[in-house]
């Protein structure tokens, strides 16, 4: 998620503090009623950050695996087989989002690669995997 | 504030040469990441306005030249349609230290929430009717017609679709802080599958959506606002913006939460004398989402590296990106 938890609390901080008397009342209660939000929102980010990337992370890992034995390329494959033997180190979401981002982008490049060759399967698997990890980012808005 | 104020009342005194003008309550509203926006009355030669000041910020959402949005609201205002009427431009930063515009300020009316799931109520099919009807019109006109033909875009019918692609691709490509597989995916599946040319090049508002019309308690589109993304292009683009269901909670049923799908496309084929093809629209629906994508990833990176920490950038990066991935995942995914 960007930007992270701790920006937002950080700014968010910083806004309440200096306060919004000299924008006028209608400013005010708009900026506060957006900061509300994403405070709650915060909330349950600092619940379900962790998760959602570890879980994100686990899924890239599963299906490089499964898909790496039909990929001809074998500079990509070998890449795709270190980052499924791969494992997280840490449960910081510092940690966690660096290798999220490697894994994403490999995950970019093993797609151009089945979109390039015609591997509708990879394409397909890939896909279904996308589809997911949208899913799983999603952010409700309900209390 | 004050401060504001009295440079504000010398420069309409100058500009509007009514040495008797005063500001009064001006007060900063809230909405516009892209502007400051500030509304105020104005009292001379008998008359109290009330007016709305849009100044640049220190950095915007996406940056846009507050020149196009004010000649559209010039041209789109003198053609009839329901837009404020613009008082005065100033790209000269010295009166209050930021270029800046004046316009009519359009009282008594609301704007309808994206959050809302209802946000019409018992007017969303009179509202609908002339949404779609009103962006019809900015579709029918030409740009020559009220004056726009130098407007930035392509005006070639067989590229325009690609030069939209671009601009948003270099917009990704600037401003993306974390990798996006699914946007960069979308991006490619635009290049490879072409929609069909234009029917014609016209001006594109850039952000025709619920949210960025007012309307009154009679249910009657007064204004049209927000214009700062228009440009030359396919009409098609602000059909396929105004129904992405990011503008109805996901209601891909009731785009904008007005009309019926394929009403909505019937009413604005009907008052636009246009085609809105099947393909050609999935085309601009997959764009829109594409286009969304990008404006979410610059209004984080605005806020993550403290360019311009409104909130509503933070909600930007945080909801409406991953709404926009969802969307883009889903149509297509399905066609993998």
């Amino acid at each position: 998620m960007n930007p992270e938890v701790g920006t937002i609390l950080g700014l968010t901080a910083q806004k309440i503090a200096m306060g919004f008397g000299e924008h006028g009342a209608a400013f005010a209660q708009g900026t506060v009623g957006l900061l509300g939000i994403m405070l709650s929102l915060s909330a349950k980010e600092y619940d379900r950050g962790a998760d959602i990337r570890f879980n994100e992370n686990s899924d890239l890992r599963a299906l490089f695996a499964a898909i790496a034995p039909a990929i001809g390329d074998t500079a990509l494959r070998a890449k795709l087989e270190v980052a499924a033997a791969g494992a997280e180190t840490s449960l910081r979401i510092s940690t966690l989002n660096e290798s999220n981002y490697a894994l994403r982008r490999l995950l970019d490049e093993a797609l151009i690669h089945a979109e390039d060759n015609g591997a509708r399967d990879i394409e397909r698997r890939i896909w279904a995997v996308m589809k997911e990890l949208a899913a799983r980012r999603l952010v409700s808005l309900a209390p | 504030m004050s401060e504001l104020s009295t440079r504000l009342e010398a420069y309409l005194r100058h500009k509007l040469d009514a040495p008797d003008l005063t500001v009064a309550d001006l007060a900063r509203i809230p909405g516009g990441a892209s502007r400051e926006t500030y509304r105020f009355r104005a009292r001379y030669g008998g008359k109290d306005r009330g007016l709305i000041l849009r100044r640049d910020p220190p950095a915007s959402l996406i940056e846009t030249e507050r020149t196009t949005e004010y000649r559209a609201y010039e041209a789109f205002h003198g053609l009839g349609l329901p837009v404020p009427e613009p008082i005065a431009l100033e790209l000269d930063p010295r009166p209050l230290e930021r270029p800046f515009f004046i316009m009519e300020e359009i009282e008594n009316c609301t704007t309808g929430s994206i959050m809302a799931p209802d946000p019409f109520g018992p007017h969303r099919e009179k509202i609908g009717q002339q949404f779609y009807t009103v962006m019809a019109r900015i579709a029918a006109a030409d740009p020559r017609d009220v004056g726009l033909s130098d407007f930035e875009g392509e005006t070639d019918i067989h590229a325009v679709a690609m030069h939209e692609v671009a601009r948003w691709e270099k917009v990704v490509e600037e401003d993306e802080r974390e990798p996006q597989p699914i946007v960069r995916a979308a991006i490619r599946w635009l290049k490879r599958n072409p929609p069909p040319p234009a029917q014609k090049i016209s001006v594109v508002h850039g952000d025709y959506r619920t949210g960025n019309f007012l309307v009154d308690n009679d249910g009657n589109i007064r204004a049209v606002l927000d214009w700062e993304m228009s440009h030359l292009g396919d009409p098609l683009e602000d059909l396929g913006w105004a129904i992405d269901p990011l503008w109805s909670g996901g209601n891909v049923a009731m785009p904008g939460g007005m009309l019926p799908r394929d009403e909505a496309i019937r009413v604005w084929e009907k008052a636009s004398g246009l085609k809105a093809e099947p393909k050609a629209l999935h085309w601009w629906e997959i764009f829109a989402s594409l286009k969304g994508a990008a404006i979410w990833i610059s209004a984080a990176r605005e806020y993550a590296e403290g360019r311009n920490t409104d909130p509503i950038n933070a909600f930007s990066g945080w909801y409406c990106l991953a709404f926009h991935n969802k969307v883009l995942a889903d149509r297509l995914g399905a066609r993998a």
